[in-house]
């Protein structure tokens, strides 16, 4: 229902964006919907899983300093095919959270702007589906950026891997009746913790992307297993749409 | 190269052999080419007949390999674990998989594309060495799989060598609707019947549908029109006979060798006298083309020393090919020796024909070129030197010294054109252009009298050697009578044997104290076993005094240890180990000769046990201990070998 919404969302804007002058890239992003068919098995699809490390949490203040990204397809992760850059905030860094990404500004002197990396992430994005860890949070950044720089926010379904994992991934018996959802584990962290995964370099945005990526595995593999192999199956479980 | 922004994953890399030894930049551009995935528990991952596009890597988890059975549970062959690879050696010889893989446990798994991987194997000729190294394992478990496997329905498609290799039955293969005929039948009419049925044979068969012969199209375009028989003319004309048949039960293999050792291209599939159907070298066709049956052909057809000499490599290639593929040890040394002797007898005849067109002349005496040591024993495997001798036949009217000097010459022309062959000269020096070992019969009668009345160290080393003779190229009998008259000699003689026992005793498998290896303690090999001379030689050695005792014939040692159950001098349950302990010490010695060969390196017999996995070392060292029982019970309770002093 929601997908069948932001379809129409799409097609309004497909058709106010008509005749203006936008970038192909702008373009190519409109598009991105047309590709979701909802009933081809999920891991037919092409995924990019995304990371952002920002210089706090706090969304009206707060920058962009990295993005890292993996695609996945055919649910395998593509070591070769990631996006990873540094994204100049153009402001003061705060001592406290360099101390959680280790970024210092030395290593920003010749990093980009966020509006000159978007186009790169862009490209790389093409019309898969994005994925993210607490999407909500990466997707205001770059819909904040994409915005300001082409009017609209990006057009392609996202997937938020803390529902998709807490509708698919764990299992039933974390759900007794009555029990509080919040105490299953939500963080990248618990997550990784509770499927084995080994993040390679955490607060880094690559390395998280990664365990992201690989989180996705294994809702895609448990999916399957329980007969909800389906994309429709991951949309109803984790699907993030504007509101 | 930037640094790869995730090092862990080149760490990891770093711990999984044999990626290990790679640069930074070489294991950047490999992982950049690498995918990640993942499979739950129970997973399959890569079927029976599946060929795999990726080198699995294993980073978490384990993988189960097995072999499928549709009777009943799976045949667990190995367990995989973290660091450990598979789908190496299908990947490089796009060979698909003989076995099911499974996650053991949830995984987490590196791929890597197979063609970035043959690259890989490409640039780095050591890697190669290291994925065919597993080889002894899988040829064991296929071979485990051999003694187990039903026979299942042959699928005309996908028949390949590696499928029969693996256990496949002559029922599985053969052709059961076969064509048949009378001896009356014209050749017209059968062969509008033949390309009717588009076969390639028909067995003519009597009147209580015995089969008589058997009519190939080869048959018909040779003798057809090289004849130029009428086509009226009636089938038993033309019929080959007799008939070779083989038993429906018995290995595709066997089949094979049949064909190789005959050189025909259809057998007949029998049992209890009735004809069962029929097995074709087409079956036995390999994806590359080349058949061990179609080089013996290319063999027979050579028409210059210098055309088979230009064959070796290709000779060689099937042989490898063979072994590599896997299957009993003791068919891979008969097939092996088959074609080894069949390529001596071609250069035997060929330089003949070449010395008598150059005006040197014919034999001046019948003669017979004989085989020994391993090759007499037909008992070589890919590494093998020369050994041997020539015998002639002394009569009253010709001038011995020029007989021996034509034989001398023609000996030096054909030991020659072995070692060009790749049959490098016996550093002993036991080759038929010796001047001692190219001798009349009765000359060496008296060598070998001599060596048996009055034995010292170099005449029963010696005999080690020259009592395993088989005649390889053989223009009388006489070699039947010289071994009669041997076995009547070495039987009586008790001084003898145990000295040759002692001689054999020497050679004691190197199990020490608490059953730790005992290996080279000093030189080149240094803390290495001799695979040979502490393996095969006391298995051998005994084989050889015992049968000599009891005068048996056979110089094959699994043949002779047979022959020594069936006449109770050995126990069958003995036997049996001792036929497995022999059999995979010899898989051993041939798979270390493979990685030596696809390293470039010239190979030896010298085994590092580290080198080994801890399933290999155990059964070797169970093997060892099983020869050493050998030894122990009948060796010296049989020839009191302490009698002659400490061995």
């Amino acid at each position: 229902m929601k997908l069948f919404l932001a379809r129409i969302r799409n097609r309004w804007l497909q058709a106010r964006m008509k005749g203006r002058s936008i970038a192909d890239l702008a373009r190519d992003n409109l598009s991105a919907l047309d590709y979701i068919d909802v009933n081809k098995d999920a891991r037919s699809f092409g995924y990019v899983v995304v990371d952002l490390e920002t210089t706090g949490l706090n969304l009206k203040y707060d920058q962009v300093l990295s993005i890292g990204a993996f695609r996945v397809v055919n649910a395998r992760i593509k070591l070769g095919d990631m996006f990873n850059r540094l994204v100049n905030p153009g402001r003061y860094l705060h001592p406290e959270s360099i101390k959680v990404h280790e970024i210092v500004p030395d290593m920003l002197s010749e990093a980009s702007p966020l509006s000159a990396v978007l186009d790169d992430f862009l490209d790389f994005l093409g019309t898969d589906i994005l994925v993210a860890h607490y999407a909500a949070f990466d997707l205001h950044f770059l819909n904040t950026s994409m915005r300001k720089k082409y009017g609209f926010p990006l057009q392609n379904l996202v997937l938020d891997t803390i529902p998709l994992c807490r509708n698919i991934a764990f299992p039933p018996h974390h759900y007794p009746y009555g029990i509080d959802l919040n105490s299953l584990p939500s963080s990248l962290d618990e997550i990784a913790k509770h499927f084995g995964i080994d993040i390679f370099q955490r607060h880094t945005a690559i390395g998280d992307a990664l365990a992201t990526a690989m989180i996705l595995q294994r809702v895609i593999a448990r999916s399957e297993k329980i007969g909800q192999g389906l994309l429709k199956d991951l949309i109803k479980a984790g699907a993030l749409f504007l509101s | 190269m930037s640094r790869y922004p995730l090092p862990r994953i080149l760490e990891f890399m770093r711990t999984v052999e044999p990626f290990d030894n790679m640069n930074e930049d070489e294991l950047h551009q490999m992982v950049s080419q690498m995918e990640i995935a993942y499979y739950p528990r129970g997973q399959i991952i890569m079927r029976h007949g599946d060929e795999p596009s990726f080198l699995h890597i294993i980073c978490v988890g384990s993988a189960r390999i097995s072999i499928p059975d549709e009777s009943e549970e799976d045949i667990l062959v190995d367990v995989l674990g973290e660091g450990e690879t598979f789908g190496a050696t299908n990947v490089l010889d796009s060979k698909k998989s003989v076995f099911d893989i499974a996650a053991d446990e949830d995984m987490i798994v590196y791929l890597l594309p197979a063609a970035v991987f043959k690259d890989i194997v490409a640039g780095n000729p050591e890697f190669n060495e290291y994925f065919s190294y597993s080889l002894a394992k899988s040829i064991r478990a296929a071979h485990k799989y051999a003694e187990r496997a039903v026979p299942r329905l042959p699928d005309i498609n996908t028949l390949n060598l590696d499928m029969f290799l693996i256990g496949k039955r002559v029922s599985d293969l053969m052709f059961t609707d076969v064509l048949t005929c009378t001896p009356e039948d014209t050749i017209r009419s059968i062969a509008r019947k033949m390309t009717d049925r588009q076969v390639s044979s028909i067995v003519v068969t009597g009147s209580s549908s015995q089969p008589l012969g058997i009519v190939t199209d080869s048959d018909l375009r040779s003798k057809i029109i090289a004849e130029g028989l009428s086509m009226d003319t009636s089938v038993d004309r033309i019929m080959s006979y007799p008939l070779y048949t083989i038993h429906p039960d018995a290995y595709a293999f066997d089949a094979l060798l049949d064909m190789s050792r005959y050189n025909i291209s259809h057998l007949l599939v029998a049992e209890k006298q009735r004809l069962a159907g029929i097995i074709s070298d087409h079956d036995f066709q390999m994806e590359t083309g080349s058949s061990p049956v179609g080089v013996i052909g290319d063999i027979e057809k050579s028409q210059a020393v210098n055309e088979i000499i230009g064959m070796h490599s290709k000779i060689n290639r099937v042989l490898e090919m063979l072994v590599r593929q896997g299957g009993s040890v003791n068919r891979m040394v008969a097939l092996i020796t088959e074609l080894n002797d069949r390529v001596t007898r071609r250069i035997i005849t060929l330089t003949q024909q070449e010395m008598e067109a150059e005006g040197l002349g014919s034999p001046p005496a019948p003669y017979t070129w004989m085989a020994l040591g391993s090759e007499g024993r037909r008992e070589q495997t890919l590494l093998t030197d020369q050994d041997n001798a020539l015998l002639f036949l002394r009569r009253p009217e010709d001038d011995q010294e020029k007989v021996k000097q034509w034989f001398l010459l023609f000996s030096e022309r054909v030991v020659k054109s072995l070692v060009k062959y790749g049959f490098p000269r016996c550093p002993g020096g036991i080759m038929a252009s010796n001047p001692r070992w190219c001798q009349s019969e009765d000359d060496w009668e008296k060598t070998f009298m001599g060596w048996i009345n009055d034995p010292d160290p170099f005449t029963l080393r010696m005999a080690t050697i020259f009592f395993d003779f088989r005649p390889i190229y053989a223009e009388t009998d006489f070699l039947e009578n010289f071994r009669g008259s041997l076995n009547e000699a070495t039987k009586a003689n008790s001084h003898f044997l145990r000295s040759l026992a002692k001689i054999g005793l020497a050679n004691r498998p190197p199990l020490g104290f608490l059953r730790q290896f005992v290996v080279e303690k000093s030189g080149e090999h240094k803390n290495k076993l001799n695979l040979k001379i502490r393996g095969l030689a006391p298995v051998v050695d005994t084989a050889r005094v015992m049968a000599l005792d009891v005068g048996i014939s056979a110089t094959n040692t699994h043949e002779r240890l047979e022959n020594l159950r069936d006449m109770d001098l050995l126990e069958a349950n003995l036997y049996k180990d001792v036929r497995e302990a022999y059999d995979f010490i010899n898989l051993l010695r041939i798979s270390h000769h493979l990685k030596a060969r696809s390293k470039g390196e010239l190979p030896d017999n010298f085994l590092d046990p580290e080198k080994l996995n801890n399933l290999q070392r155990r059964m070797l060292k169970e093997s060892f201990s099983v020869i050493n029982r050998l030894m122990q019970e009948l060796i010296e309770w049989r020839y009191q070998v302490h009698s002659l002093g400490e061995a």
